[in-house]
């Protein structure tokens, strides 16, 4: 085991620095269509210097970094300031990649290199009213007539959907299908005549969120990725790209929020004069979350060495998703009582401590809930039966 | 930067597994570990970070850890760790001859400071304590001792000395010894835990009630996931620590604490969850889940991290 890296992971690593020390831009706009230009322009000027798609094939227009490269540029970006991906998301993250893996080689062309200039932004239409952690239980159907499909029904909880050009969709094509069977992963025009978009509001008071309505929506049956029918699989196949890197990269923010935390606990008094540093249950709190960050960085070296070494993934994406976002909770519950009444000043709107920590909830909820992992830690780990 | 266990790596910590599921048991646990000492000695267990020609293997502290993370699940001697310590710091001092014969098996209990008298953990046959502070770490000549009694751990036994009663015969000053115990304390933590996460997924897996293995029910599949996390943290982070020691990292004492702290409470969690997915069984002296929350107990003991620490600014950027 070596923690130490080489000479050439040393160069590189200076190599990102450098650029990204002289092109990171200011804050991400707050408002959400200027916040959407922001990152179209950051990944446009990503593209053009060389640095986008990290973990992209190189035939595809991708660095196709290593794997220790990928971490290096994770731990610089974030230690850069640079914005986070924002309406990008699922474009890199997700379609992008679902395509790499399962797309013909004609939806590869067209839509691969519009996502990393920056040009496209994707949504997701996974979840649905009645389909949350059960997927399976999607009912938006696609009726395939001739060489298009006409789709009907609902999704919810999709991000950027109100700014989105195309969509991944996933629903039931084979009418008298349930559960996994049945079902079609689709690239869906966001502009198409009888879409609607409905934001929701969060508790944190943004609307990025939203519900979409399709009404006898028109998908030619050529956006579809992988085989009619076959949709499931090609969802799962998107988990096998990503190889826990990008986790990186709130890892080192949530790092710097610590020592955030340390320094004005450090330096701050309560109201009986004393730093609060030296309240020992505030100190513990603090020591813990400093041993936890650390601990969480050296579960992701292991865990991408792993997979490096074997040239296939370990078990352990499940308990690393599951321990950073209950940790990233905890932190910033710790920070909500350190901040003090000064919290009682929210409102909708705000953005800052209080805003973040309402949003924080979202992360033990969102793609596969801690409910979900533990169930997957302890029937894929241990062995243990099925609940149902 | 290759944060997996080297292939070498791995063959010694087969290799520590297959001998010590060979030759310590539980049941040899509960009756103190009487004759497994010289075995792990002979197996080189107790000089591994010692110098070749003091008659250690010369291995990293990463290559210790592996094999003391086995020895750990086993509830293996704690006078090892004393042993493991004591070693490299009589050869620092000099006194090569000592420290192989501390490789070769000459029984070392462990000391904790206790006011002006030390308490003396797996002191059975031992003539030499180790007794390991913040900042500085003695190796002590022990007069014969008057009553050797129980501990809370059903593993280990106990004495107490005056402190003017024994004489110091090699001492070193700085932290170089504590991160070394604090490490082998953490990786007999990480054992004891990892013991605890599968005796109780077996249990899950075995017992029945209402028609069904209690391992398809949340209630008990869940804290068992939470078992496997806190395994899965404290390994990543001692690993890490010990690797950061190995390559004279400028944090690496925070990181030893963060390694310390992690790992003894993984032990003391699931130890205390293996009690609670055992049912009645738990409380019981026959059934194996109390000798994983006690030796958890006992644990606690071994130089706990400091918070100073753990709180202190880093050198090194993050």
């Amino acid at each position: 085991m070596d923690i130490s890296f080489t000479v050439v992971e040393q160069q590189f690593r200076k190599q990102v620095r450098g650029w990204l020390r002289a092109n990171v831009p200011g804050e991400r706009p707050l408002e959400p269509v200027d916040a959407h230009g922001f990152d179209k322009a950051w990944q446009r000027k990503l593209f053009d210097a060389g640095w986008a798609g990290m973990n992209w094939p190189k035939e595809y227009g991708g660095r196709g970094l290593s794997l220790v490269e990928q971490i290096i540029w994770y731990e610089e970006y974030a230690a850069a300031g640079a914005p986070a991906v924002g309406s990008s998301f699922v474009g890199l993250n997700h379609g992008g990649p679902t395509l790499i893996l399962r797309g013909s080689e004609e939806q590869k062309r067209y839509h691969l290199p519009k996502i990393l200039r920056g040009e496209v932004t994707w949504c997701q239409g996974f979840s649905e009213p009645d389909a949350g952690s059960d997927l399976a239980g999607i009912r938006t159907q696609g009726r395939i007539e001739g060489d298009e499909m006409i789709v009907n029904g609902s999704k919810i909880w999709t991000s950027f959907a109100d700014v989105a050009d195309w969509q991944e969709l996933v629903l039931r094509t084979d009418p008298g299908s349930t559960r996994h069977k049945g079902l079609s992963w689709v690239i869906c025009d966001m502009r198409s005549p009888g879409i609607t978009i409905r934001p929701i509001r969060l508790m944190s008071g943004e609307h990025d969120f939203c519900e979409v309505f399709y009404d006898d929506v028109r998908i030619p049956l050529s956006n579809v990725v992988g085989a009619v029918n076959d949709g499931w699989s090609v969802a799962m196949s998107t988990l096998s790209f990503e190889r826990g890197t990008a986790n990186i990269y709130e890892q080192v923010k949530l790092q710097l929020r610590v020592e955030h935390l340390v320094k004005f606990a450090k330096s701050t008094r309560a109201l009986d004069g004393k730093l609060l540093i030296e309240d020992s249950v505030v100190a513990e709190q603090l020591a813990t979350h400093r041993a936890e960050v650390a601990a969480l960085r050296a579960m992701t070296y292991r865990s991408v060495s792993e997979f490096a070494q074997k040239g296939q993934p370990g078990n352990e994406a499940s308990v690393i998703r599951l321990f950073a976002t209950e940790l990233f909770k905890q932190i910033m519950a710790t920070e909500m009582e350190l901040r003090g009444a000064s919290t009682l000043d929210f409102s909708y709107g705000d953005k800052g401590l209080v805003h973040e920590y309402f949003r924080s909830f979202a992360a033990t909820i969102a793609a596969g809930a801690s409910q979900i992992q533990r169930n997957i830690i302890g029937e894929r780990m241990l062995g243990l039966p099925k609940s149902y | 930067m290759n944060f997996f266990p080297s292939s070498d790596e791995e063959e010694l910590r087969i290799a520590a597994e297959r001998y010590i599921s060979a030759n310590l048991s539980l049941q040899g646990a509960r009756a103190g570990n009487i004759d497994a000492r010289a075995g792990l000695a002979e197996m080189g267990f107790f000089g591994i970070t010692l110098d070749e020609a003091s008659g250690g293997l010369d291995l990293s502290h990463a290559a210790e850890l592996l094999v003391f993370a086995e020895m750990g699940r086993a509830l293996a001697p704690i006078g090892a760790i004393a042993s493991a310590v004591a070693a490299p710091l009589a050869a620092k001092a000099s006194n090569a001859a000592l420290a192989g014969e501390i490789a070769a098996g000459r029984p070392v209990a462990l000391a904790l400071a206790a006011g002006d008298r030390i308490r003396l953990l797996d002191p059975v046959g031992a003539d030499l304590a180790l007794l390991v502070e913040d900042d500085n770490a003695q190796l002590f000549a022990l007069p014969a001792l008057d009553a050797i009694n129980d501990s809370l751990d059903v593993t280990t036994r106990q004495a107490v000395v005056d402190r003017a009663a024994v004489s110091t015969l090699a001492s070193e000053q700085g932290g170089r010894a504590r991160n070394h115990l604090q490490i082998l304390a953490s990786a007999y933590a990480l054992g004891s835990a990892a013991a605890a996460r599968d005796l109780g997924a077996s249990y899950a897996l075995t017992r029945v009630q209402f028609g069904r293995p209690i391992g398809s029910f949340q209630g008990i599949k869940h804290p068992c996931a939470d078992m496997q996390v806190r395994c899965s943290v404290a390994l990543a982070q001692t690993c890490y620590a010990a690797c950061a020691v190995d390559g004279g990292h400028p944090d690496q004492d925070f990181l030893v604490a963060a390694a310390r702290k992690l790992a003894g409470n993984a032990a003391l969690e699931n130890g205390r969850t293996l009690i609670q997915v055992h049912g009645g069984m738990g409380m019981t002296d026959e059934c194996d889940a109390h000798l994983f929350l006690k030796r958890a107990h006992l644990l606690q003991f071994l130089l706990p991290s400091s918070r100073a620490t753990l709180l202190a600014d880093f050198r090194a950027a993050a």
